[in-house]
């Protein structure tokens, strides 16, 4: 996603009521355990899927669904997640504002412009259970579009941020690899819609044993550009 | 026919529906008009829930073997089909209590389980 543009992401302010607690609005948040996920180049969806799992607390053998005994969650780097297909320009967020002729919408592109963590918010959120916990459990969820988080200082001394590495994923699709199996493709082959190819080998993250462009070829996103 | 004077009986039957809504809330557990009816669907709900209690405490103790054996990278799915694979009859309510309580002991139970493939 090659945009460069400013986003109305506001920091977190010091006022003299948040001195104390370690999270807004959440009580007993030093006891929680808390976990850190970087969000580079991972699919949206099934990143939210098993955040949802780590809000809950299913990962843990003590699970109990009357008490809110999840992790507290930093995701970091949220304005590089992926959207696969045309999701990045066709998916659309609405909402109705309760007036006649008030429906709403957004593309993804124009609310990650805006505010690129709302999309991974608004993934989670709706795949909590929907329940009085589900307002808790989303507090507990703080994203970051950068690299860098808030909770860094003296306040957070005794808080430990155990980084959580996504599981493996089963890729049944093995008839679809087989474009990627380099040992099966003549030796003169080369990708010639050259963004496509690397996108998929990240996602079925496979080396790229193809790095240099073929000279006097433009990829589908370079045809009608002038010099 | 001789006089018959009702009594008290009227008002012992409604103190016992009343002792049964202690702790209710504004009239339900003080007018017996509302209190008898507020007291019949608890009582069906208790009979509804007393089996439910079964099923939902099955569910939780599968979610908590999924989680424990999640640790060691298995799913419950697996675990369970391996199991019945090796005959090893102990239900899902002692393998939950095992993990919580004798994590050393559900360790070996997964090894005995998964080197019978």
């Amino acid at each position: 996603m090659p945009y460069v543009v400013g986003y109305n992401w506001v920091k977190r302010k010091e006022l003299p009521w948040n001195q104390e607690k370690l999270l807004k609005n959440v009580e007993g948040a030093e006891k929680l355990r808390w976990r850190i996920v970087d969000a580079k180049g991972v699919v949206l969806g099934r990143l939210a899927s098993h955040l949802s799992k780590i809000l809950q607390g299913k990962d843990k053998p003590t699970y109990n669904p009357s008490e809110d005994a999840g992790d507290v969650v930093v995701v970091v780097n949220a304005k590089e997640i992926e959207l696969t297909g045309r999701k990045f320009e066709n998916k659309l967020y609405r909402w109705h504002t309760g007036y006649p002729g008030g429906l709403k919408e957004r593309t993804a592109k124009e609310q990650w412009e805006m505010d690129p963590t709302v999309i991974l918010r608004k993934a989670v959120s709706g795949m909590l259970p929907k329940n009085n916990l589900r307002k808790l459990r989303t507090r507990k969820l703080q994203i970051f579009p950068g690299p860098e988080h808030d909770f860094v200082g003296p306040k957070y001394e005794g808080v430990e941020l155990v980084p959580y590495e996504l599981p493996e994923r089963n890729i049944r699709m093995k008839k679809r690899v087989d474009f990627l199996d380099h040992s099966k493709l003549p030796e003169e082959f080369q990708p010639l819609n050259r963004e496509w190819y690397e996108k998929m080998c990240r996602l079925y993250q496979i080396g790229n044993p193809y790095p240099k462009p073929v000279e006097g070829f433009k990829s589908k996103g370079e045809v009608g550009k002038k010099e | 026919m001789a006089r018959v004077k009702r009594g008290s009986v009227a008002r012992k039957r409604r103190r016992q529906v009343l002792k049964n809504t202690k702790g209710a809330r504004s009239a339900n557990s003080k007018l017996f008009r509302s209190a008898q009816q507020h007291n019949m669907k608890a009582l069906r709900y208790a009979y509804v829930d007393r089996r439910n209690k079964k099923r939902e405490a099955r569910r939780q103790w599968i979610i908590r073997c999924n989680s424990a054996t999640r640790l060691y990278g298995i799913g419950y799915s697996q675990f369970i089909h391996q199991l019945a694979k090796s005959q090893v009859r102990l239900n899902r309510k002692v393998l939950a209590q095992l993990a919580l309580s004798n994590p050393e002991d559900f360790k070996n139970i997964l090894q005995v389980v998964i080197e019978n493939e």
